[in-house]
């Protein structure tokens, strides 16, 4: 104890040690506490602990004083630093007097910065979404889906949906394939009921339970060992759900269906992601659909051994290290093994990551469109870096006195190169943040323009992986060059008022504005080519008159009482018209190889077009017959043909009439031949099309009006199918209407392009008028001068507008070969499509340089008509 | 440029650390003076001294070795400039000189 007392008081007073720890600056700290230590212990041995205790703290309290808060200065001259705090205040300090005082500069720079990089972003979503369809499945690396090419020489064709067996038979006998599932349309059942509730519903499907399981479709409520457990259990959606039971819970629920089906609901699936290619709202079991199909079936068909039935989307996953030529060679044996003589047959393989953006046969499909618009929103990010380095190079000359200053007091070259770049950053900061402001503002109109649902989803890292790459890239692009002339003046030179040569003649700057102009052209020509094309093809004479005749399809009942509501409907004001026939005019959807005529090839498959059609059906649509008669509406009808140009044709008859044609099982005579007309979208080239007679599967009615009573005629065509189906909702639609859908992503297509190229232009025309702006101000005085001297005000116009002309004509020269090249690529996706024509380029230029001059013009009228006088006395 | 201007205190701490030579810190150069002026110095003027001084230029320090009565803490050892010796050479002469001119007036004064 003694031993523990004595060393606490031999050490002097920690209280008083820590206060001068708070109090002293920490590089005296040691000096100043070790004298005193010192002190203390030579006090203690002088007077004795407590008096020196006493005399510490006496001691200490004498340096709480300001001299010792502060730092010992040190005696070396302070040193600069690139990143020093200060330096970094004064960039920023010096960066906003330059924006404020300059306002008309920085407004034009800031705006053209704003909406580039707001478009650009803009874009750049669309793009990113589009890329991301199909990506989202944990193994869609090794996803495929199951494809065949089918048929012979102009007829081959691939069809994405095969036959029931193929998807079993492949998993259980090739190693490479780890797992399998098929997905079919569910026509059967429609109409579900649950209480008083009943929706149509048109988008529900079969498929195999491994649907939930290879897919990531996961099941959030249900058995994803056996999300079936038996044929009458359904999952829906959990939108679907809603739909039918509210906030109930749905497990268990019963939904009714026609013909005194039911479905018992076994689980629920979150919605598919919009981004997912495979979008339903219902899932049956596939069984349930084998059953109905082949219960009654006598012949032994099942779907085992049905090679015959192309009606399945099948998807494979496959082992990572398998060779896809060789499986789609196994598959194709395993085929022919089954069904020997599907010779023409090949299976292909695409990958599920591919299928949005690419068509079947795996040639570009929308991937042109994503590329498209992903140099869209590169041309328009790279015009607003023009802008910017433009105006601030071109303006640079006015600071040359400052950098020059600056050096003469000791800033280092990289010290400046800083100062540029923190007055970009500044710049861009407030770009940034207005585009944010604007992409807010405009994603409503631009999800309605696009037809997306896009969302600015700020904790979704591959938004902020875009937005940091935009404006990462944008300012590197932008500032760099800036930076590095404005940080290299010599002193001396620009003090005296001669600049180097570089920035006197503005090379450089020539050849960004000629870049500006020639994307504008180019943009230009490609609008006109695009909309021309838009309106070729939904101009083009169709070959069938659609005018007034809306149609809709019949369900059973009405269909078998068809002459009643014929008779009815023409007895009602406002229809003129009124035939059937088997399938929508507009996009007849069905196909068929098995047919068979005199002097058909071995081996050879000519696929074509059935529709069934009744003796109205050519005069109503005005189909002109080119051979032969029309159907007569008799029974000997049902053995007789009419093909259309295509199909003779190809077939090779010589004088078709009267000649021999079989239709799957129907062996019967051509009696006609109709002039080819368009049943498809212009893409594609016009195929062979055969009318035959048989009334019960002619379910499409067409009606029409006389133009003037049309909502009298819809009420009326509703009347009579709600008399025969009143749970059903009356779907009616105008040709006109499904043909413009035909073409709606086209359309969608064209029109965003117009806007963004719209965009573009008024970009790089903004930057024109500030570098026209900024060339007039430099030369007033020049101006003043030769108007002092005699100069007329239009000489002086023509002398401040020549030299941008002469750019502008520069970049028509050089973006004509290019707009003419990207567009005929773009034109040969149509099979029906206009010529390039050489006036599309003279008008574009012509726009361009209009455009330019307008902006330019203004200026130099301006600075024109300025009273030497006054421009003079400026100095 | 005019000599910058040297307080009373500040030149005997100046000549206590010319005198010490090289051994010259805090509490020492506390403890000569003392010694030799019987003055009641504090610790903390005297580092307030020599940090006037060693802005002034007149004297430079350095850390020098650590010690046990110290816990360890190195004390920092003050040495005059060349400058600070020529200030007090000066600041001698300046007193010489007066001295000289008064010693021999004042002897008739004695002699009053």
């Amino acid at each position: 104890m003694p031993c523990l007392y004595k060393r606490k008081t031999m050490n002097p007073p920690r209280l008083a040690d820590r206060l001068l720890r708070l109090f002293c600056a920490s590089d005296r700290l040691e000096e100043v506490q070790g004298d005193l230590h010192e002190e203390f212990t030579y006090q203690l041995r002088r007077i004795g602990q407590r008096r020196a205790r006493w005399r510490y703290w006496w001691d200490v309290v004498g340096f709480l004083k300001p001299t010792f808060l502060s730092k010992r200065q040190s005696d070396t001259y302070s040193t600069t630093y690139l990143m020093s705090s200060i330096m970094i205040r004064n960039y920023f300090r010096t960066a906003w007097r330059n924006l404020v005082k300059n306002r008309f500069y920085s407004l034009i720079n800031i705006t053209g910065l704003t909406a580039g990089l707001a478009v650009g972003m803009l874009i750049l979503l669309w793009v990113q979404d589009e890329l991301s369809f199909d990506r989202f499945h944990q193994q869609s690396a090794n996803m495929y889906r199951l494809e065949n090419w089918a048929g012979t020489g102009s007829s081959r064709q691939i069809w994405t949906s095969t036959v029931a067996p193929i998807a079993e038979m492949g998993k259980k006998e090739l190693p490479e394939i780890k797992e399998a599932v098929r997905l079919s349309y569910n026509y059967i059942y429609t109409l579900f009921k649950y209480k008083d509730k009943t929706v149509n519903e048109e988008n529900t499907t079969f498929a195999d339970p491994t649907l939930f399981s290879m897919f990531d479709f996961p099941l959030i409520q249900g058995n994803p060992v056996n999300p079936f457990p038996d044929n009458h259990s359904i999952i829906l959606t959990e939108s679907t759900a809603k739909r039918y039971f509210g906030n109930d819970n749905p497990i268990g629920k019963v939904l009714t269906t026609t013909d005194n089906n039911s479905f018992k609901v076994s689980g629920i699936i979150r919605d598919f992601p919009k981004n997912s290619s495979i979008q339903r709202d219902m899932v049956l079991p596939i069984s349930l659909m084998f059953d109905t199909m082949y219960r009654e079936r006598t012949d032994g068909r099942d779907q085992r051994n049905d090679f015959h039935n192309f009606n399945y989307d099948t998807y494979y996953v496959l082992q990572p290290d398998a060779s896809i030529d060789q499986l789609t060679d196994k598959l194709r044996n395993i085929h022919l093994r089954n069904k020997p003589d599907d010779t023409d047959l090949t299976y292909l393989l695409q990958p599920l990551a591919d299928m949005h953006l690419y068509r079947a046969d795996g040639s570009n499909g929308g991937i042109e469109t994503v590329r498209m618009f992903s140099i869209i929103a590169l041309l328009i990010l790279v015009i607003a870096c023009i802008n910017y380095v433009n105006l601030s190079t071109a303006r640079s000359l006015l600071r040359s006195k400052e950098v020059s200053m600056r050096k003469i007091v000791g800033a280092a070259k990289s010290q400046l190169f800083m100062q540029f770049l923190i007055e970009t950053a500044l710049l861009f900061a407030l770009a940034t943040i207005l585009a944010f402001g604007l992409m807010y503002a405009l994603l409503p109109a631009y999800n309605q323009l696009s037809g997306k649902e896009l969302v600015l989803d700020f904790s979704d890292y591959r938004l902020w992986r875009l937005i940091g790459l935009t404006i990462v890239g944008t300012l590197a692009a932008s500032s760099i060059y800036p930076a590095l002339l404005l940080s290299s003046f010599e002193p001396l030179k620009a003090l005296k008022g001669k600049v180097s040569p570089r920035l006197s003649e503005a090379t450089f700057r020539r050849v960004l504005v000629v870049t500006q102009f020639a994307v504008s052209v180019i943009l230009i020509a490609s609008t006109l080519i695009i909309s021309n094309q838009l309106k070729y093809i939904q101009s083009k004479e169709l070959g069938y008159d659609k005018t007034h005749v809306f149609g809709f399809f019949m369900r059973d009942e009405m269909s078998q009482h068809y002459d009643a509501v014929k008779a009815d409907l023409l007895n009602q004001p406002g229809i003129a018209a009124v035939a059937r026939a088997s399938s929508n005019i507009v996009q007849i959807g069905a196909q068929t190889g098995d047919n068979e005529w005199d002097g058909k090839e071995k081996g050879e498959t000519m696929f074509i077009r059935p529709v069934a059609i009744d003796k109205y059906f050519i005069p109503f649509f005005k189909i002109q017959l080119l051979r032969g008669v029309n159907f007569t509406d008799s029974p000997a009808d049902s053995l007789h043909f009419i093909l259309n140009e295509t199909a003779v044709k190809r077939a090779r008859i010589n004088d078709p009439i009267g000649k021999s044609f079989r239709l799957w099982k129907d062996k019967g005579t051509i009696v006609g031949v109709v002039k080819d007309f368009h049943f498809e979208s212009m893409r594609q080239k016009i195929e062979p099309a055969i009318f035959y007679y048989r009334p019960s599967q002619m379910r499409a009615l067409y009606v029409k009006t006389t133009g003037q009573n049309a909502q009298e005629a819809i009420a009326a065509a509703q009347r009579a199918y709600k008399r025969y189906n009143p749970d059903f909702p009356f779907d009616y639609a105008f040709l006109d209407d499904s043909f413009n859908r035909l073409y709606k992503s086209e359309q969608q297509t064209g029109l965003l392009f117009n806007v963004f190229a719209g965009i573009a232009i008024l970009i790089s025309a903004l930057g024109l008028f500030g570098l026209a702006t900024y060339t007039a101000q430099v030369r007033t005085r020049e101006i003043g001068v030769r108007k002092v001297l005699g100069a007329s005000v239009s000489s002086i116009i023509q002398m401040l507008a020549k030299d941008f002309i002469k750019l502008v004509l520069i970049a028509i020269l050089i973006a004509t070969p290019i707009a003419w090249y990207a567009m005929s690529q773009w034109l040969q996706d149509f099979a029906y499509k206009i010529d390039v024509q050489w006036w599309v380029f003279v008008l574009a230029g012509f726009l361009a340089l209009a455009i330019a001059l307008l902006t330019v013009s203004f200026q130099s009228i301006k600075a024109a008509l300025m009273n030497p006088v006054k421009s003079l006395r400026s100095e | 440029m005019k000599r910058s201007y040297l307080g009373e205190f500040e030149e005997i701490v100046l000549l206590t650390v010319a005198v010490m030579e090289g051994q010259a810190y805090g509490v020492a150069i506390t403890h000569e003076i003392i010694e030799q002026t019987g003055r009641a110095v504090r610790l903390n003027q005297i580092h307030a001294a020599l940090d006037r001084l060693e802005d002034k230029g007149m004297v430079k320090s350095e850390m020098g070795e650590p010690t046990a009565e110290r816990g360890g803490r190195r004390k920092r050892l003050f040495t005059v400039t060349a400058y600070g010796r020529r200030t007090l050479q000066e600041i001698q002469e300046v007193r010489v000189s007066f001295w000289d001119r008064l010693l021999s007036p004042l002897k008739p004064a004695t002699s009053l």
